[in-house]
């Protein structure tokens, strides 16, 4: 048997042992007098090496997680078949996710877009949603098909514009009323000309549509006046100013 | 060990028909040795690690053209291991402008370790400080026998020379890595 060899096996039969105080070096070398100047170095060397080997050791769990780890990773790398990539694109978890989200959102838009269109179509001259009330009635009016329809639209707006007036007193905003009685005289004019541009074939609807704006603007004569007695006097011009307005609305359908 | 290998043969074969599990278990079999072999070369336990993990992964991606080079699993493994160590020296080097041969500024190591982790770095610092000054197939043959526990067989196979060639460098390199130690002091 060469040095090396000799050297090696003594290495790996005492190594283990010395390292764990089982035994000692000396003891170990003093076996082997004849070589103990060649073994001695190295065996010092390899015990100091064993015993560095412990600051190597991998940390508690860590092959265990990184292992996990590894299997995802070669997992997500496997090339897999058409049906096994939408199955794995598709899971019941997904599938269920991207239906119910767009659901969800758009149940939600549409909750708050109705609650603005709501609250616009309840607001009065100088709340804050007047403006998009009147942009909806636009709206309404230029999507309304037919002389007859939009006519019986001015009219309804017209009363819309009386109960806003009416409101408006009620809760003593008179500096709004001034603008008010000129958008309920303009919705007036307004119904008036439709009324005129109905044709004259459809005689039965005419009729009934004239009925309807006298009955309302009669109405709207008589709340005028209710509400001229039990308002300030403050506020008599401007109601006034409605009353006359109707009035001539009247006289004018007449 | 021959029982090691009957069932790394048999995991391999599972592995190279897609099972993941089988890869797993090769993985729980040598990645200690494996992370033992980069850890002595590097400072950062962290660094080790994912070197580790990047090995393990390169193998899985080879492991098609492995049965043709018929190499031992193990030795296959090392050989990874060695270049991915060598690609992350690379690295470092262009990222550090320090002389790529002052290992000191390689190892500087930027974060605080707990207290019952310190004598443990300071034992690792010590050996890379006196392996670092042997030459590099020295350092290979000292680290594959004695940190990684591989046997003279397996540590041939790894570094592509004879069982008696092996000896002999080993020889010379304990001898050699006991002058640095006296050194050292």
């Amino acid at each position: 048997m060469n040095l090396e060899r000799q050297i090696d096996q003594i290495i790996q039969n005492h190594v283990h042992t010395i390292s764990m105080g089982g035994e000692s070096l000396e003891s170990v070398v003093s076996e082997y007098p004849q070589i103990a100047k060649e073994l001695r170095p190295r065996l010092e060397a390899a015990v100091w090496l064993r015993q560095a080997r412990f600051a190597m050791a991998t940390r508690p769990g860590y092959v265990h997680d990184s292992r996990k780890y590894l299997e995802s990773k070669i997992e997500s790398l496997q090339p897999h078949g058409f049906w096994k990539q939408i199955l794995r694109r598709y899971t019941p978890q997904r599938l269920a996710f991207n239906i119910i989200t767009p659901v969800v959102l758009v149940l939600l838009i549409a909750f708050v877009v109705n609650s603005a269109i709501l609250t616009a179509r309840l607001s009065i001259p100088g709340d804050p949603l007047y403006g998009a009330k009147l942009v909806i009635e636009d709206v309404r009016m230029a999507f309304t098909f037919g002389q007859a329809g939009k006519t019986s639209l001015h009219i309804q707006y017209s009363r819309e514009r009386l109960l806003e007036f009416t409101e408006l007193v009620m809760e003593g905003e008179y500096e709004q009323l001034p603008a008010s009685a000129l958008r309920m005289e303009r919705e007036i004019i307004a119904s008036l000309r439709s009324l005129n541009g109905v044709p004259s074939g459809e005689g039965t609807k005419n009729h009934q549509l004239v009925r309807n704006f006298k009955e309302t603007l009669s109405n709207e004569i008589v709340i005028l006046n209710v509400l001229k007695t039990t308002s300030p006097t403050n506020a008599y011009p401007q109601i006034e100013l409605a009353i006359n307005t109707v009035q001539s609305g009247l006289f004018a359908l007449r | 060990m021959p029982g090691r290998l009957d069932k790394d043969r048999e995991l391999i074969k599972k592995a190279q028909q897609g099972d993941t599990r089988a890869f797993g278990d090769l993985y729980e079999a040598h990645a200690p040795v494996v992370f033992r072999y980069i850890f002595a070369h590097l400072d950062s336990r962290m660094d080790a690690e994912d070197l580790t993990a990047e090995v393990f992964l390169k193998a899985w991606q080879s492991l098609p053209k492995y049965a043709e080079r018929g190499a031992p699993f193990l030795a296959f493994l090392f050989r990874i291991a060695r270049n991915a160590l060598v690609d992350h020296y690379r690295q470092n080097r262009r990222q550090d402008s320090k002389d790529p041969n002052d290992m000191d500024g390689y190892r500087a190591e930027g974060s605080v370790e707990p207290v019952d982790a310190v004598s443990s770095q300071m034992e690792h610092q010590t050996m890379l400080q006196v392996l670092y000054r042997l030459r590099p197939d020295y350092q290979t043959v000292l680290t594959l026998r004695f940190i990684s526990e591989l046997s003279p067989r397996e540590t041939a196979q790894v570094m592509n020379r004879s069982e008696g060639a092996i000896r002999v460098l080993q020889h010379r390199a304990l001898a050699a890595l006991r002058e640095e130690m006296n050194k050292n002091g």
